[in-house]
């Protein structure tokens, strides 16, 4: 491994300089993508703040209005609850933006859930029990918390693909690209020294067999 | 841009979230149709689909392809009635220690 290089390389100037290219190219890759991915990483640990404790409070509210909903239908019947749902108004509006994370893109949700008054749903209150408007009310609730879960999980899961392969280049650079063009650089420039002392000494020697004519 | 919510899941869950104000919710009995609505909505570009854990549960690959690589759309898993299932481990915790490389406490 220490002295693995690119193989198949004549050792000339030419492909020198070439390789030495190479190798500032790799370097500046590789402080570019580390900083990418320290950024990264930032932004990951930002949203994981947001992350705590949301799916639970979505569980938990989603019980709550599992239950009002169950009593509701105790109350009023399953049919009658069907109605009412069926006549409710669309409560939400969502605007979807995207923005950009080094090059991620994850979306926005601007949810405008108004919250509303009983009798804006939209279902008649004759045939409609107390319990129902309950229900309603912790579904609208769950709702926006479900729609800001999903946007954060959302961005986790792009952020860390992301992460991911940003990680495994940065280590390819650092650990295998970069080693190999320099144990590279190093082989051929050794090489041409060491042609530079052969010709020496044959000039050397022939300069000495020319003398003794 | 328009966008709009959608729901996947079992007849109560549905006639909640209505409740809740979504106008579209589909009753899903097997993990077949769920399947074709899923790919229906997809289709018509729903921006979030809420389904139920379980019925995530039985089409985690054919969500997964759908939610790798794009932002949109967004698929939520959400318990249903009966509550959240117990999940041997939790995809995001799972997915945090793969990045970060130590378990984060949550």
């Amino acid at each position: 491994m220490a002295q693995e290089m690119i193989e198949g390389i004549n050792p000339t100037r030419m492909e020198l300089l070439k390789l030495k290219d190479r190798e500032k190219l790799a370097v500046k890759g590789y402080s570019l993508l580390k900083e990418k991915r320290n950024a990264l990483i930032m932004e990951f640990f930002n949203i994981l703040e947001r992350v705590k404790g949301s799916r639970e409070n979505v569980e938990e509210k989603l019980k709550e209005a599992f239950e009002d909903l169950t009593t509701a239908q105790i109350l009023m019947g399953d049919l009658a609850v069907n109605k009412a749902a069926m006549s409710v108004k669309e409560s939400i509006e969502l605007d979807i933006d995207s923005r950009s994370i080094m090059g991620v893109v994850v979306p926005v949700l601007d949810s405008t859930s108004s919250s509303r008054t009983v009798v804006e749903r939209g279902y008649s209150f004759v045939d409609t029990s107390v319990k129902l408007d309950e229900a309603a009310k912790k579904f609208e609730e769950s709702l926006a918390l479900i729609i800001e879960l999903g946007e954060i999980e959302k961005t986790i899961v792009l952020l860390a693909g992301e992460i991911e392969s940003t990680k495994r280049r940065v280590n390819a650079l650092e650990h295998i690209i970069i080693p190999r063009l320099e144990n590279t650089v190093k082989y051929i420039e050794m090489r041409l020294e060491e042609m530079e002392r052969e010709n020496f000494v044959r000039l050397k020697v022939i300069k000495k067999s020319m003398e003794m004519e | 841009m328009k966008s709009s919510i959608a729901v996947v899941a079992d007849a109560d869950t549905v006639t909640g979230f209505k409740l809740g104000g979504i106008k579209e919710g589909y009753v899903v009995e097997s993990t077949q149709e769920a399947e074709e609505i899923l790919t229906n909505l997809i289709k018509e570009k729903t921006a979030i689909i809420i389904i139920t854990e379980k019925i995530g549960e039985e089409l985690r690959e054919v969500i997964e392809k759908f939610t790798k690589s794009s932002a949109l759309p967004m698929i939520i898993e959400i318990p249903d009635k009966s509550g959240p299932s117990h999940r041997a481990t939790d995809p995001m915790r799972e997915l945090i220690k793969r990045v970060i490389g130590v378990e984060m406490v949550k």
